[in-house]
């Protein structure tokens, strides 16, 4: 066998599995932009429809207008969610870029023990603090509040956050936070003039990962939330649509909905993920 | 320009010392060259003066004012690393108006000063370039440009050649060293590579276990080394060492050891009589030592272990008891590995060490 044809032979390969994968990916996203598009009565039709034959768009139209109850409703779920999602972003940020660069830079007893401690969380499934996380959160009165979510979400994100992040400061030479002090800077303008500009694919990749957890959160959301008026979109969709029968293409808009955000967010920062995941953390 | 005084500057980690109480002035506008092994606190040393370290007890003037209580910022010094530490994600241009930025030069100013750095390094059409679309050489003087933009006191340069090729070293040596000519600047060099120092230095700072073992002038550490650590270690290939019992005899003084005998001339001999005991060490550069096929008198015997011919020079490797000897010899003479020679030493360049103290002991 030739050099040529065994290349092609793989490559073959490949690509049959790179579009396998895509098939796995792709087609329930788009069995759901299809089934958003459908009326009610079409959206349970056997055999299914792979067109539909009469394209509409009055779930979005009802969804996005708060003119009337459900879409009302819908946006006000939205918001709940962006509002959580953001909060959790911008703390998660705040706590985790210190903490890395303390990791990563600073010599302190019981530094290897805490870092390791930070990562602990991450060894067990979310659920099994579902229930003392609530018992906590009730003593504190936090229940039905948002930030009973933001908390949890922030403990939920920061590990794997903080060690991103540390891979990223840990590979920036500390001659160069010494060359900016030699050239005129505090520690902090060093730091802040520097080494954050540096570390910005990092710092993205930490911000999209936080919002994205949180955005799609459903079990904490459905154990910590009870007012009608406080859900976040994963629950407040399955509560509302499906309250008494499902109105499928009611339910499809409303993901399609939901999940635009988080795919045009990744699409503009994708290059930093990608960069953040191969530069940053890899290093051992 | 200033001047730079250590008075018993000390660096410790918890018990461990890496700078032990060193004292020496780097005058105004002088080239002083700190080296030494590595580990051997000269790096320490110099991150003292740049303030990046804190000093455990000590202190360190610039033109007579203590600057071991200021910030790296406040200290109007400058510093070339041996990475070159160049901002990243800045042009030659941002990098070089950094340090004039921070310190709030108004802005046409440091265009000007840009502009005229640039000039000086040649380096002018490279400013819209980033740090890593530059070469190793590129990149050094880009380094040198952000630490002369702003005409600091003091110069820092921690290993700046080190990471460059053996042929742009040298370039890139005689230009530093130019360098220094035309601005009678303020340097302190550091560098492991004794020759570097050697070649570029006004004074150098041998400094071993951090411990300053001497202060002085190239041409006075090669001829008057202090102790024998800076006898083996300036000079390439560095010194013959070679232990020996004194015994006097008949009003001479003589150096023997296994198998040998060597009659102490009348310099030589008055060193050997103020050690502090009969234990000495003889130490004898390459080109001091002569070598003989046959026998002669005033020799000691030795055997030929290997040849390196260089092309200007051939050094032989003897082996004189247990130690080895390297003597360079003129590239035509013919000497095979195994051969016995024997090995004539010029006393008038021969130097004494006390082998208790391992210190040079002055010749009578």
């Amino acid at each position: 066998m030739s050099r040529r044809s065994y290349n092609a032979g793989w490559s073959l390969t490949g690509w049959v599995f790179l579009i396998l994968l895509l098939i796995f990916a792709v087609a329930p996203m788009l069995w759901m932009l299809i089934t958003s598009f459908k009326s009610q009565f079409a959206a349970l039709k056997y055999p299914p429809e792979f067109i539909p034959s009469n394209p509409n768009l009055e779930q979005y139209e009802r969804l996005l207008s708060p003119k009337n109850e459900v879409g009302r409703q819908f946006l006000r779920y939205m918001a709940n969610s962006i509002w959580v999602s953001t909060a959790t972003t911008i703390l998660g940020v705040a706590v985790a870029v210190p903490a890395a660069y303390a990791f990563a830079r600073f010599r302190f007893p019981g530094r290897q023990a805490l870092f390791f401690s930070v990562l602990f969380r991450n060894m067990f499934p979310a659920v099994v603090f579902l229930m003392p996380l609530f018992i906590m959160m009730r003593w504190m009165g936090l229940v039905n509040t948002y930030s009973s979510l933001i908390i949890t979400y922030l403990t939920f994100g920061l590990p794997l956050s903080i060690w991103l992040l540390k891979g990223f400061y840990d590979n920036i030479p500390i001659e160069l936070e010494q060359a900016a002090r030699i050239d005129g800077c505090t520690r902090f303008q060093a730091f802040y003039l520097i080494v954050m500009p540096l570390s910005a694919p990092g710092i993205i990749a930490t911000a999209i990962y936080s919002f994205i957890t949180a955005w799609n959160e459903y079990v904490y959301a459905l154990t910590f939330l009870n007012d009608d008026q406080k859900l976040t979109l994963p629950v407040g969709l399955q509560r509302f649509f499906t309250e008494y029968a499902t109105n499928w293409p009611g339910l499809m808009a409303a993901s399609f909905i939901m999940s635009v955000p988080v795919v045009v967010m990744f699409l503009i920062l994708q290059k930093y993920f990608v960069r953040a995941l191969t530069e940053g953390a890899v290093k051992a | 320009m200033a001047q730079v005084e250590f008075q018993n500057v000390v660096k410790s980690y918890g018990a461990f010392e890496a700078v032990k109480s060193v004292s020496f002035t780097v005058e105004d506008g002088e080239f002083v060259a700190l080296v030494g092994p590595s580990g051997c606190g000269k790096t320490t040393t110099l991150n003292l003066v740049a303030g990046l370290l804190d000093l455990t007890s000590g202190d360190i003037k610039v033109s007579g004012k203590t600057i071991s209580d200021l910030d790296p910022k406040d200290r109007d010094i400058a510093m070339v690393f041996q990475n070159y530490a160049l901002y990243p994600n800045k042009t030659v241009q941002q990098n070089l108006a950094f340090p004039l930025k921070m310190r709030k030069v108004p802005k046409r100013d440091i265009g000007a000063k840009v502009a005229e750095a640039a000039r000086l390094l040649e380096i002018t059409h490279l400013l819209d370039r980033y740090p890593r679309e530059l070469s190793g050489g590129q990149q050094q003087r880009v380094a040198l440009g952000r630490a002369l933009v702003r005409d600091p006191q003091v110069f820092l340069m921690d290993e700046p050649l080190s990471n460059l090729d053996a042929k742009l070293r040298v370039q890139m040596r005689s230009e530093l060293k130019r360098f220094h000519q035309d601005l009678s600047a303020t340097i302190i060099y550091v560098t492991h590579d004794q020759l570097e120092a050697m070649t570029m230095a006004d004074k150098m700072a041998v400094m071993s276990g951090g411990v300053l073992q001497q202060y002085d002038a190239p041409e006075r550490i090669f001829e008057e080394p202090a102790n024998t650590f800076v006898a083996g270690f300036v000079g390439s290939p560095s010194m013959n060492l070679l232990p020996a019992t004194a015994v006097e005899r008949d009003g001479a003084v003589y150096a023997t050891g296994d198998g040998w005998e060597l009659v102490l001339a009348p310099r030589n001999a008055a060193s050997a009589r103020a050690s502090s005991g009969p234990g000495i060490i003889l130490g004898a550069r390459h080109s001091s030592l002569g070598l003989h096929d046959t026998e002669t008198p005033g020799c000691i015997q030795a055997r030929v272990f290997t040849v390196e011919p260089t092309g200007d020079i051939t050094f032989v490797h003897v082996d004189v008891g247990d130690s080895t000897f390297v003597i360079s010899v003129d590239p035509e003479r013919r000497i095979a590995a195994d051969q016995t020679v024997w090995i004539e030493f010029d006393q008038n360049k021969l130097h004494v060490f006390d082998a208790q103290t391992e210190k040079r002991i002055a010749p009578g």
